[in-house]
């Protein structure tokens, strides 16, 4: 409960760390854990397999499985509460248990990160609430790296766009506003989009009733109360409404770490490959893990890791891995052979002549180092071998070919024969639905006869089961005809009377903020569109609106460039959208633009002056992703922070990571018309 | 002023002191020995029920009707429970002055907040079968005794869960206790029966034998801090024993013969034994002191100290506390003693007053703090102020000195000094004040209704009042006969305003009280919309509650709503009202979608929405048990379609989906393979691969499949099945729609080198260098270089012989030459 410190991504990791085995140590004696699959990831970032079996967990179930049994007499539930069917399974599998089993079980659920009342009323219309204990575990943010937090809500993209159920928001919401209890007020609210206006009011609405519910708990009756002055050390929040950038998300993604989620997968900071590729892991820790900081091994491995795959874990502990994981993939193999070849230099200085005995006890020193830095080399090499075979193929250059083509603005009907011929080789129907996709979301839609010439050969390449794909990515969005365009009304019920656009014109947007850099410098990167070789992305640029006004004008019409300059950059303080008003105009949704004044001025001020002027302040801005957000944005993003400088930082905060597949993957239909 | 250790006592090397708190507590005419007494902690209030097994006079009727009465300490009747529910076996208070009532059946009550409402819970595990024996508290919890000796466990309050902790052995139970979680090392409740000659330790998990030998114990109990256990023997003796059974601390002997009724601890280092009307208080070592009273009497534990209550007086038995004895100590010559002294010879404008402080000089700091902290021990408000004095006198002499202990000392005993007021009758110690919180203080002030007194403690503690109000309101809704209109206006005339009120709490209070229209006016004072919701939907304003839950945002309230609501009203009108609320439509139709189809079909169908239900047809189909069923609900969500034009497209490719079915069942039947299932391209490609050119040609025309599509699917299947002949067929003479470099591609990705090579030449649209690395990508380094010298390309052919070794190489320089007298 310290105001003035700054934001700290351990802090929240301990705590959630603190709560869970403190759930776990009230429950007396041995117990089977049985988790939500999507939270095993998650959990697994702060608390390692061993220390949950020292307080007592004996066999780890995933509830989707349904086989817990009846070893222990304690059974602890750890899932979500939102969703009625996750409820109902929990019930099932308590009434399962106590059926099969001979003897008497203690259960406890664990709601992450609420008990509902909906959850109430179904245990209790199942018969089960009278003899589980249930406690809530408030697991909100999960820290991926000490800038990046996550809410590993898996489902929250399919449920904001496609089901248009806010409960993600909601918990957004929570989420944020405990931020602003431990930090106090974000001074500024800014945002772009539908959803991150609902957002914005809702944080705004649980404000003030903040003030009642904090008082009338007696047990913290006033401290918190006080705390909601604005913060000191937090500058704005900005929300991303994923809805206003669709196309980033489509694209391929070109940095390396993005590459490796587009080919294999990042979950929860860690990707798993076949052995065939990197070596099978070693049977000990690797020596990265034990000389690095701490390792994280996952705390919940599934019952039997299949053995043919590794997992590797992708974090800033692995120092190489940050250097390489932002640069663009076209130059991850010159870094990579520069760090051999420095790597060997460090180490054949070992036979340099007449060395003192302390030169060699450093060196002593730092062999584990090396050697961790060795084995993390060997991986990424391979690593990115494999991945240099997949960006080589025939099929990766065509996708490529059309993304680039469409993001920097050519004439949609140009990549139709490429898309059609993708079609007709049978190329997996995610990479073909982004295309589709992606062309519908920076052209207003698809042509009515182009839909439906595309659905037809879609349908007949893929079956016919992808009639509720079609449907489904209509609803979300992503794929739309363009007479129906113009009639937003459709996508967005509550037809907004701010007048805001309904539709992106990417045409305008695309000159008005330069989201196509010709001129883009992959190795020595000089501006945020290096990540896609060329395309910058839409949301980034948006946080520049706010942060890097002087350079964005600068960029975008180079002649009025002295007049921005002479802007001090510092004058902007706490952010707003002042000069852009007429691009925001132009893309989807509504502009957010609130402050946030504490009650009581005077106590503010006090604030204010006891830390000082706040010159010497690092001010933080959060940028908060709602529907996901890609490891390119994050490089961009971490590329901007760096050109901040040291008096500003930036935070990403999202509701979980997203890549293409994932977003088209929430519509795709996954059956298909087997004979039984 | 009497000396202020006129009540002391000597025990051992200690001193103990029983300062009298209140006297003529009880009626006279109330027999306390009938009845069964328990007190709060923390000078909390007092319940007396009459013993039923003990015969009384006969008093007419009035008698005949059994209640609980609530007392404070000084006797003050707070409230009269009237009881007609089975035969009560414990009674006993958690820390936050709840009052529970178990009954032999295992049924218990638990009245919070010192009101006549309850909430019951029964604690199963057998109870009802064999009867509740006897139950122990804790300030959170308690344990209860079973005629089979089963023990159960009920830890909190909020939602009890009794437990049933492990099975004792059988065998008559004399005494027994237990220890609270926060004191044992498994943090679970362990419980100790004294069965036999020896005691039982039970918790959760397992019933442990501590093996003693000089049972059988008439009582056993445990120190408020958990550390100690006191045991009385059968042979009148008292034993102090370590709480883990492993070291004896002290034994004492009553020498009395009958036993004692009570044994309790006074504070954590001594034990009093207590018969009618003696009582003996055992200090460390085994050191004793006596006590008489003059009518029988009640131990009343607490944390520091214990309070006896009878007929007449409540006193509270306590250590000395350290502070206190320095100063007051006969022939003390501490500085905080001198310090006193000084004040005294201060107040007789003695010279003597600055003997003493030169005296005391290098430990005046000391001195002060001691005097503030013994003011905070002090009963007496004469020697409460000698001593705040005597500190204040001290501190003016010194430099530099932190008044904050002495301000707030001087504040907690103003508090302390108000609340022990005998019309109120909390007799709180300081060190009972400090573990009770203030807040908590005001929380039991305004259970006993003292809304003045508690509203001027919170503003001059800087605490909140809006709990104050709230309880004001709620108590004013329940007891005012007043109509409801002025009730209403009154209650928002005073809390209006105000800081953090919640109206909820109110309008609950009124509709447990039947005044349904008032609560709903109350309601609509309440800021916060989520917090209406539950109410709302209890006085049946369902869309009323549907919209505020809305308004908050919160999800799960509006599905908590939604659910209420559809067990509630007709479908068709819960359509309706979700119609107008596209967030409530989007979450049924969320949930709907995993839970519940049918309710989606009627939602889409009284919507009108045609596409959706179509949809959710198809999605039917893909699930369902077998082709039969799959092709009917196709065929269904096509009708739902068919009559509007701009469906069209959607319904020819429902036709399209069940014309596919029917061939690839007809394939399935000629071929005997497995086609269902398949899309339309691979069920060609599949014809293909199984050498059936004309069956793959006729879904090709009956659906439709452009040309180029078909080219590739031909091209793909014949390559994977490495039929030369057949690709060779297809590329005689015709023109390829996809032109022939993807035939180049396939063949050399299947690694046929040979009939690659072939299709180079047919890449007529490429230039030169790209069939040159085609050439070269076969391996056919002499074909590249008479594609280069065909282009008279020099450096390419420079480059070629680079690459080129052996027979090639020779080939390559022939060609150069070549080049160069052409020129």
């Amino acid at each position: 409960m310290a105001p003035t410190a700054t934001l700290d991504a351990s802090d929240i990791t301990e705590k959630a760390r603190r709560d869970l085995l403190q759930l776990l140590e009230g429950v007396r004696g041995k117990k089977n854990l049985v988790i939500e699959k999507s939270l095993a990831g998650p959990v697994g970032l702060f608390v390692k397999f061993s220390t949950l079996q020292e307080y007592g967990v004996d066999k780890v179930f995933f509830l989707e499985n349904n086989n817990v049994d009846s070893t222990q007499r304690n059974v602890i539930f750890l899932a979500r509460g939102e969703k009625a069917r996750q409820v109902q399974a929990i019930a099932e599998q308590i009434k399962r248990v106590r059926r099969e089993s001979k003897q008497d079980h203690e259960f406890s659920i664990f709601w992450v990160p609420r008990r509902t009342l909906v959850s109430d009323q179904i245990l209790e219309e199942t018969g089960v609430l009278g003899e589980v204990n249930v406690a809530e575990f408030q697991m909100y943010f999960v820290p991926l790296e000490k800038t990046v937090l996550s809410l590993e809500m898996d489902d929250a993209f399919s449920d904001i766009y496609l089901r248009r159920d806010p409960t993600a928001i909601f918990l957004a919401a929570r989420a944020l506003m405990l931020l602003q209890k431990s930090q106090g007020l974000f001074p500024r609210i800014l945002g772009k989009g539908e959803n991150a206006k609902s957002l914005a009011n809702m944080l705004l609405h649980m404000r003030a009733e903040e003030d009642i519910d904090a008082s009338s708990d007696p047990s913290n009756a006033h401290v918190h109360s006080f705390d909601l002055t604005p913060s000191a050390t937090i500058d704005n929040l900005i929300i991303i409404d994923r809805e206003v950038d669709f196309p980033t998300v489509l694209l391929t993604q070109l940095t390396y770490e993005g590459l490796i989620d587009e080919t294999f997968g990042i979950q929860n900071n860690q990707t798993e490959v076949d052995s065939s590729i990197t070596g099978a892991a070693p049977s000990q820790p690797p020596p990265q893990q034990t000389s690095g900081a701490n390792s994280q091994a996952p705390a919940v491995q599934p019952p039997a890791p299949s053995a043919l795959k590794r997992k590797i874990l992708l974090d800033s502990t692995d120092k190489l891995y940050t250097q390489l994981r932002d640069a663009n993939f076209a130059i991850v193999g010159t870094l990579l052979s520069r760090v051999a070849r420095r790597l060997q230099s460090d180490y054949d200085s070992r036979h340099k002549a007449n060395q003192s005995i302390n030169e060699l006890r450093e060196f002593v020193n730092k062999l584990p180092s090396y050697q961790a830095e060795q084995a993390s080399l060997k991986i990424h090499i391979s690593l990115a071998d494999e991945l240099k075979k997949v960006t080589n193929g025939d099929l990766f250059l065509r996708v490529l070919e059309v993304q680039q083509n469409l993001a920097a603005g050519a004439d949609p009907s140009t990549v139709h024969e490429i898309i059609e011929e993708l079609i007709a080789r049978d190329c997996s129907l995610t990479t073909v639905l982004r295309l589709l996709c992606l062309e519908s979301c920076v052209s207003g839609g698809l042509r009515q006869r182009d839909l439906e010439h595309f659905k037809r050969q879609v349908l007949q390449g893929y079956g016919y089961q992808h009639l509720l794909t079609f449907a489904a990515l209509e609803k979300i969005g992503l794929l739309i005809p363009r007479v129906s365009a113009g009639a937003g009304a459709y996508l967005n019920p509550l037809a907004n009377p701010s007048g805001a656009a309904t539709v992106t014109d990417y045409n305008l947007v695309r000159k008005s903020l330069k989201l196509f850099v010709d001129d883009v410098n992959e190795s020595e990167p000089n501006d945020i569109a290096y990540v896609f070789s060329g395309y910058a992305p839409l949301s980034v640029r948006l946080v520049q609106c706010i942060l890097q006004k002087p350079y964005l004008a600068q960029l975008t019409n180079p002649r009025t460039a002295p007049a921005a300059n002479s802007q001090p950059s510092t004058a902007t303080a706490s952010g707003n959208w002042k000069g852009f008003e007429d691009v925001l105009a132009r893309i989807k949704g509504p502009t957010v633009d609130e402050v946030q004044k504490g009650h009581n001025a005077a106590a503010s001020q006090a604030r204010k002056t006891l830390q000082g002027s706040g010159g010497g302040q690092v001010k933080t801005s959060i940028v908060f992703f709602l529907g996901g957000v890609t490891f390119a944005e994050i490089a961009a993003l971490r590329y901007i922070d760096g050109q901040l400088g040291e008096k500003r930082r930036l935070i990403v905060a999202t509701t979980s990571m997203i890549k293409g597949d994932t977003a088209v993957g929430a519509g795709m239909e996954g059956r298909s018309f087997k004979m039984r | 002023m009497s000396k202020p250790t006129a009540d002391w006592e000597r025990v051992g090397d200690r001193f103990y002191r029983k300062t009298q708190l209140y006297t003529s507590v009880f009626n006279p005419e109330l027999e306390l020995e009938n009845y069964v007494v328990t007190g709060a902690p923390y000078s909390g209030a007092v319940a007396l029920y009459r013993d039923e097994g003990k015969i009384y006079t006969y008093r007419g009727n009035q008698a005949a009707k059994s209640t609980i009465d609530i007392h404070s300490c000084a006797g003050k009747l707070i409230r009269q429970i009237s009881w007609d529910k089975g035969r009560i076996k414990a009674l006993g208070w958690s820390e936050d002055e709840r009052l529970l009532v178990v009954t032999d059946d295992g049924t218990v009550r638990s009245y919070a907040d010192l009101q006549g409402d309850f909430t019951p819970f029964s604690l199963g595990h057998g109870a009802e079968e064999h009867g509740v024996q006897a139950c122990k508290f804790w300030t959170t919890g308690f344990v209860a005794l079973l005629g089979n000796n089963s023990v159960i466990a009920v830890t909190r309050y909020e939602e009890p869960r009794p437990q049933l902790l492990a099975s004792a052995p059988p065998g008559e139970v004399v005494s027994w206790t237990v220890i609270p979680p926060e004191y044992t090392s498994s943090r679970s409740v362990e419980v100790l029966l004294a069965i036999g000659k020896t005691v039982y330790v039970v918790d959760a998990a397992e019933c442990e034998d501590r093996s003693l030998e000089a049972g059988p114990f008439r009582h056993i109990n445990v120190s408020p801090n958990g550390k100690f256990i006191a045991l009385y023997t059968e042979d009148s003796k008292v034993w102090v024993i370590s709480s883990d059974f492993q070291d004896r601390f002290s034994e004492y002997e009553s020498k009395v013969k009958t036993p004692p009724k009570d044994l309790q601890w006074c504070g954590n280092n001594a034990v009093v034994l207590a018969w009618e009307d003696e009582l003996h208080l055992i200090g460390p070592n085994g050191a004793a002191s006596k006590f008489y009273y003059d009518s029988f009497m009640h131990l009343l534990p607490d944390i520091d100290g214990i309070r006896v209550l009878t007929g007449d007086v409540c006193d509270f038995l306590q250590k000395v506390p350290d502070p206190t004895e320095e100063v007051f100590r006969l022939g003390s010559t501490s500085p905080a003693s001198v310090l006193l002294d000084a004040l005294e010879q201060l107040e007789k404008k003695s010279p003597k007053a600055d003997d003493d402080i030169q005296l005391i000089k290098a430990n005046l700091d000391e001195a002060v703090d001691v005097c503030v902290r013994a003011a905070g021990q002090e009963y007496s408000i004469h020697w409460q102020k000698q001593l705040l004095k005597s500190a204040s006198f001290g501190k003016s002499v010194l430099d530099l000195y932190n008044s904050d202990d002495f301000v707030d000392m001087t504040e907690a005993l103003r508090v302390l000094n108000a609340v022990r007021f005998y019309e109120v009758g909390i007799p709180l110690s300081y060190d009972q004040y400090i573990r009770l919180t203030p807040e908590r203080l005001m929380q039991r002030l305004v259970n006993r209704q003292e809304y003045l007194l508690a509203l001027k403690v919170s503003e001059y503690l800087h605490l909140p009042v809006d709990r104050i109000y709230v309880h004001w309101a709620r108590q004013k809704v329940r007891s005012s006969s007043t109509d409801e209109e002025s009730i209403c206006e009154e209650i928002v005339r005073k809390l209006d305003g105000k800081r953090g009120i919640s109206f909820e709490e109110v309008a609950r209070a009124a509709y447990d009280e039947g005044r349904g229209k008032l609560a709903t006016e109350l309601l609509e004072h309440e800021p916060r919309a989520g917090k209406q919701v539950p109410l709302l939907l209890s006085v049946g304003e369902e869309s009323i509650a549907l919209d505020k839950a809305i308004e908050s945002g919160d999800t799960d309230l509006v599905f908590f709503v939604l659910l209420n609501l559809k067990k509630k009203i007709p479908l068709s009108s819960f359509f309706r009202t979700i119609n107008s609320r596209p967030v409530a439509t989007s979450i049924v139709e969320s949930s709907a979608i995993d839970q519940d189809r049918e309710l989606l079909k009627d939602l889409y169908y009284q919507d009108d929405r045609r596409i959706d239900g179509s949809n959710l047809l198809v999605s039917e189909a893909l699930s369902a048990p077998d082709m039969g069923a799959a092709t009917d609900k196709l065929k269904m969500a096509a009708k739902l379609l068919r009559d509007s034009k701009e469906f069209a497209p959607q319904v020819a490719a429902l036709e399209d989906a069940q014309k596919l079915t029917r061939f690839q069942e007809a394939f399935e039947k000629d071929l005997t393979e497995r086609y269902v299932g398949l899309s339309v391209n691979e069920t060609m490609s599949k014809l293909i691969k199984a050498g059936n050119m004309k069956r793959a040609l006729r879904v090709q025309t009956e659906f439709k499949v452009p040309e180029k599509t078909y080219w590739w699917v031909r091209l793909r299947a014949l390559v994977s099945r490495r039929d030369w002949r057949e690709l060779e067929e297809m590329s005689k003479g015709r023109k390829s729609p996809i032109g022939w470099e993807p035939f180049y591609n396939e063949i050399l990705g299947a690694g046929n080198t040979k009939i690659a090579s072939l299709y180079i030449p047919k890449c007529t649209t490429l230039t030169v260098g790209e069939r040159i690395e085609m050439w070269l990508k076969c391996g056919m380094l002499a074909r590249a270089g008479e594609e280069a010298l065909k282009a008279k390309d020099r450096n390419a052919l420079e480059e070629l012989r680079k690459q080129a070794s052996g027979p090639a190489l020779l080939d390559i320089e022939r060609m150069i030459t070549q080049l160069q007298k052409g020129r």
